[in-house]
């Protein structure tokens, strides 16, 4: 039961992180139809920033550098090619952020080299005890920061004006600019917000009990993917569901030693539910069904 | 049809009966249509009229298998389309033409008219890919029908053409002679002139008038411009609001005083000069 | 009208004519290259099969894959499964069937359309962009596959593929011996060969597809799905046939890549081998058989040729040494050509080809060169304002 309730939190720390980045992909393609490939190098990004900027000051001041780092370079991707795009549909927006994700993930390479970063977190390999259970302090951080950070955007999501702009532009772009809403702020601020999370999420997913920071990261951030497709990618609440499950899912079969073949399960088990899903709900759970059938 | 038309051109003898029968239609529980029935006789053109937001469009995209009805029958002959994905409506010989023209822009005319003889061809990927001689011989064979269309439609020379680099007008036109194509036994014109100068309005109204005589098929037409509806049609259906407010000959309905208050409700304004 | 057609006519004859040109120069390259070269053009026209598949699945039906990396696993393993035999060593646990290499390869290719047929549910009935993400699964389930099916693929250190050989002629060895023009033809001369009338089958094959019946239906399928259905286009089966056609033909380029390197090793068909191929049609201009050509050939070898001329180049680093060395530069120039080709040339480098040579003859014709420009598409307001409700 202990090993049972210790994977439990296990998945939902882990959710959590999913759900963050999840919900990063599902913000901006809410916002301008962008499928974000780029999303993965922004993690990297906002990861050795924060270590670099780490190098001269405490944590929280370097990982606040991080994610101005990260969110401002969002911002000029937004601005600067997005932008230029307009017009370009679905499948080559998509293509645009994998062409970006080249040059940011080439170059983060250069810099790494062979290197593994500490991000340097202040949980470092602390444990927390509960009883029977012993935890990393950084997974319940996770959680935390994960639940302050999704009622922030929810609670901006519903009141704020960009909120209420978000969702009035995704179902109808021209009310919106009816009710003089700037399209421009909008997506500018989703863009900013997706680099935030991201920003945010590399710090968990190098934190201890994971050995560190290195590009490889990238792949872990795609692990989020299935997290927003099988919420439905453009739905906010489905992408933190969504994040969980995956979470849940992986930790499961990683804690339970699920294997075929002779090969861990938890290394393919997000792909594997998002494939299952998509099978019987080819729009996610809680996504827009299209209106026509054809 | 200016050259001597093949006997394939006259399938007047099977044309079925349409019978819309009380459908309904709603989306996320707003309905779009309700308990809408009429019958569309075969060989007769059918006009659907009534202002913006009446459940016209959405009557087509239900005829075309785009959307599900919630309730209700269509019935074409001894089949119910109801349920049938748009290729299986398509194959029973209800072709559409689009009312934002939904034609491949890159694609040449000639490429955009042979999309519409898809169900009647059968070459695969490998009898094109290897060339075999079946699909070169329907290549030959259904390319001179595409021909004698375009000819029909007066776009014989434009058939090299992309479909992008037209005149709206004609695109309209690459639009109806692409269902054509089709040979369908009722023909869907989603606001064939929405959009068209007088000329090429005038040339569109003959166009579709002498569709039936020389093909004697069904048509049903959705459509704003109250001069063309009046002019060419055998019956008018009115729609309101997702219901229909009125049926019968032109001449009953602009009488009918259902219909001279929801235009008269609404403004005048919306003759067919919308979008575009 | 007439004079008209004499014109296309003759310019379809030009663009043939080069065509020939061109394939009879790729015939007599092999006595002039070396090795290593030779070794770049194998796996550039392996690229060139794989890329075809693409730019009809990609381009012309408008479905973003990012599975392709795995269905040429899928032909690399069958190949090897179908081909080998069990090692007598025992140093690998993959066993094989020791069919004949012509019969393997056939059935390697059969495979990969297989599998591709088996994602139908997924890929017929998904829109673009969820296929895109949906497909990114493949590649990871792949890898696992790869890795753990020991008996099949050999695990992390892979397994050897067979050598090819057709009625008695080796294409791995010197057997039967050959020397033409006082070249002696070994490996590499007599897989170019080999290697070459696949890529050309492939492309006419592709160029036929297209400009037949079902590439007419899946072009106007990526323009707006309602009209290609209401045309009568069964939209989950063009979308599964395409898919599985797109399988067969990377499948093809696996079988290839497999003799090339004359092992089948897990570490090649990951996420960044999908990634090159998108940017292989991108480059090449989404939709166009000959662009795709030419984007795998330019993806493929540049960054062998960077790195091999570093030495003159001394913008090339060494490699490891913290700058940019040849495969960091080429992917930068990856990343930029893909976001310059989507923002300012959607057609990619065949647009900019039609471009150039209608400027060169402007005077002399209108409408489009030899191949019609299939762009990538621009959301019109044709799917859009089709599917409003009213």
């Amino acid at each position: 039961m202990t090993r049972f309730i210790d994977l439990v939190l296990n998945g939902i720390s882990l959710g959590s992180v999913y759900a963050l980045i999840a919900l990063g992909f599902v913000i901006v393609f809410k916002a301008t139809e962008v499928v974000n490939f780029a999303q993965g190098s922004m993690l990297v990004l906002g990861g050795y920033v924060t270590t670099r900027a780490h190098d001269h000051m405490p944590f929280v001041p370097a990982l606040l550098v991080g994610i101005a780092a990260t969110a401002i370079t969002a911002l000029i991707i937004e601005r600067v090619l997005i932008r230029n795009a307009r017009g370009a549909d679905v499948n080559a927006l998509a293509i645009l952020t994998i062409g970006i994700d080249i040059l940011l993930i080439t170059e983060l390479t250069r810099r790494f080299g062979s290197d593994v970063l500490t991000i340097g977190d202040p949980w470092g390999n602390k444990l927390v005890h509960l009883g029977n259970l012993s935890l990393p302090q950084a997974r319940l951080a996770a959680i935390t920061v994960a639940v302050v950070l999704l009622t922030g955007f929810f609670a901006a999501f519903k009141y704020s004006s960009w909120g209420v702009a978000m969702r009035a532009g995704a179902e109808d772009n021209e009310a919106a600019a009816l009710m003089g809403i700037r399209r421009g702020r909008v997506t500018a601020t989703a863009w900013m917000v997706a680099g935030l999370l991201a920003a945010v999420a590399v710090v968990f997913l190098t934190a201890f009990p994971s050995p560190g920071l290195d590009t490889g990261a990238r792949e872990i951030a795609l692990r989020a993917f299935p997290a927003a497709i099988l919420g439905g990618l453009d739905s906010t609440g489905g992408a933190v569901v969504g994040g969980l499950a995956i979470g849940l899912a992986e930790a499961m079969t990683a804690g339970y030693s699920v294997t075929f073949l002779g090969g861990s399960l938890a290394d393919v088990i997000p792909y594997l539910v998002m494939l299952v899903i998509l099978l019987v709900r080819p729009s996610g759970i809680f996504g827009t069904r299209e209106l026509s059938r054809v | 049809m200016t050259a001597g038309a093949p006997a394939q051109l006259k399938p007047a003898s099977d044309v079925p009966t349409l019978v819309v029968d009380s459908v309904s239609v709603a989306f996320a529980g707003i309905k779009a249509l309700s308990d809408v029935s009429f019958t569309v006789v075969p060989g007769s053109i059918h006009a659907i009229i009534g202002p913006n937001g009446a459940g016209k469009s959405t009557a087509f995209n239900v005829l075309s298998g785009i959307y599900r009805a919630t309730s209700g029958a269509v019935r074409f002959g001894d089949d119910n389309l109801l349920g049938l994905r748009p290729h299986r409506i398509a194959r029973l010989g209800v072709a559409r033409a689009f009312q934002n023209i939904a034609l491949s822009k890159g694609q040449t005319v000639a490429e955009n008219l042979m999309l519409g003889r898809h169900a009647l061809t059968r070459s695969g990927f490998l009898t094109s890919g290897l060339r075999l001689p079946s699909a070169t011989r329907e290549a030959l064979v259904h390319g001179a029908r595409i021909r004698e269309i375009a000819d029909f439609v007066g776009l014989g020379d434009k058939l090299a053409k992309p479909a992008g680099m037209l005149s709206y007008g004609d695109q309209k036109r690459v639009e109806v002679a692409r269902a054509l194509a089709c040979e369908p036994r009722l023909l869907l014109l989603d606001e064939p002139v929405a959009g068209m100068n007088a000329e090429e309005s005038t040339y569109m109204a003959a166009l579709i008038a002498e569709v039936r005589r020389e093909l004697g098929i069904s048509i049903l037409l959705v459509e704003h411009d109250m001069g063309l509806v009046m002019g060419i049609s055998d019956r008018v259906t009115v729609l309101d609001f997702g219901r229909l407010i009125a049926e019968g000959t032109p001449a009953e309905v602009q009488d009918d005083p259902n219909v001279v208050r929801a235009y008269l409700g609404t403004g005048e304004d919306d003759n067919g000069e919308r979008g575009r | 009208m007439s004079s008209a057609l004499t014109a296309r006519l003759r310019r379809v004859r030009v663009g043939t004519a080069c065509r020939i040109i061109l394939v009879l120069i790729l015939a007599v390259l092999p006595l002039y290259l070396d090795n290593a070269l030779l070794q770049t053009g194998l796996f550039s026209m392996a690229a060139v099969v794989g890329a075809i598949g693409l730019t009809i699945l990609t381009g012309a039906a408008g479905q973003l894959s990012l599975a392709h990396a795995f269905f040429l696993a899928v032909g690399a393993y069958s190949y090897s499964y179908y081909a080998g035999v069990k090692d007598p060593s025992g140093a690998s646990k993959a066993h094989g069937l020791g069919m004949p290499p012509v019969l393997a390869m056939i059935l390697a290719v059969a495979t990969a359309g297989v599998v591709g047929l088996l994602f139908s549910p997924i890929a017929g009935r998904l829109r673009g962009i969820y296929l895109g993400v949906a497909s990114l699964s493949l590649v990871f389930i792949g890898s696992f596959i790869y890795e753990n099916a020991r008996g099949l693929t050999g695990g992390f250190n892979g397994r050897p593929a067979t050598e090819f050989d057709l009625f008695g002629f080796h294409f791995g060895q010197d057997n039967p011996p050959l020397t033409v023009l006082n070249v002696v033809f070994g490996r590499f001369e007599r897989l170019w060969y080999l290697f070459l009338a696949l890529a050309v089958l492939a492309y006419i094959f592709g160029v036929n597809v297209l400009r037949g019946r079902m590439g007419r239906a899946m072009q106007t399928m990526r323009d707006s799905e309602v009209a290609a259905a209401t045309m009568g286009v069964d939209i989950r089966r063009t979308k599964a046939g395409v898919f599985a056609l797109s399988s067969m033909y990377a499948g093809l380029a696996g079988v290839m890549v497999a003799l090339a390197f004359t092992r089948v090793t897990p570490d090649y068909f990951i996420l960044p081998l999908s990634i090159s191929y998108l940017a292989m049609v991108v480059i090449g201009g989404l939709g166009s058989v000959g662009g795709a050509a030419l984007g795998a050939v330019f993806v493929t070898a540049l960054p062998t040729l960077l790195s091999r001329y570093s030495g003159s180049l001394p913008f090339v680093a060494e490699p490891a040494s913290g700058g940019y060395d040849a495969g960091k530069i080429s992917a930068a120039l990856f990343g930029v050509a893909i976001v310059f080709i989507v923002i300012f040339e959607p057609g990619g480098l065949s647009a900019l080809g039609t471009r150039i040579t209608r400027r060169f003859r402007r005077s002399k014709t209108e409408g489009p060169a030899t191949e019609p420009k299939r762009a990538m598409p621009r959301s019109g307001t044709v799917t859009r304002t089709q599917e409003d409700p009213v």
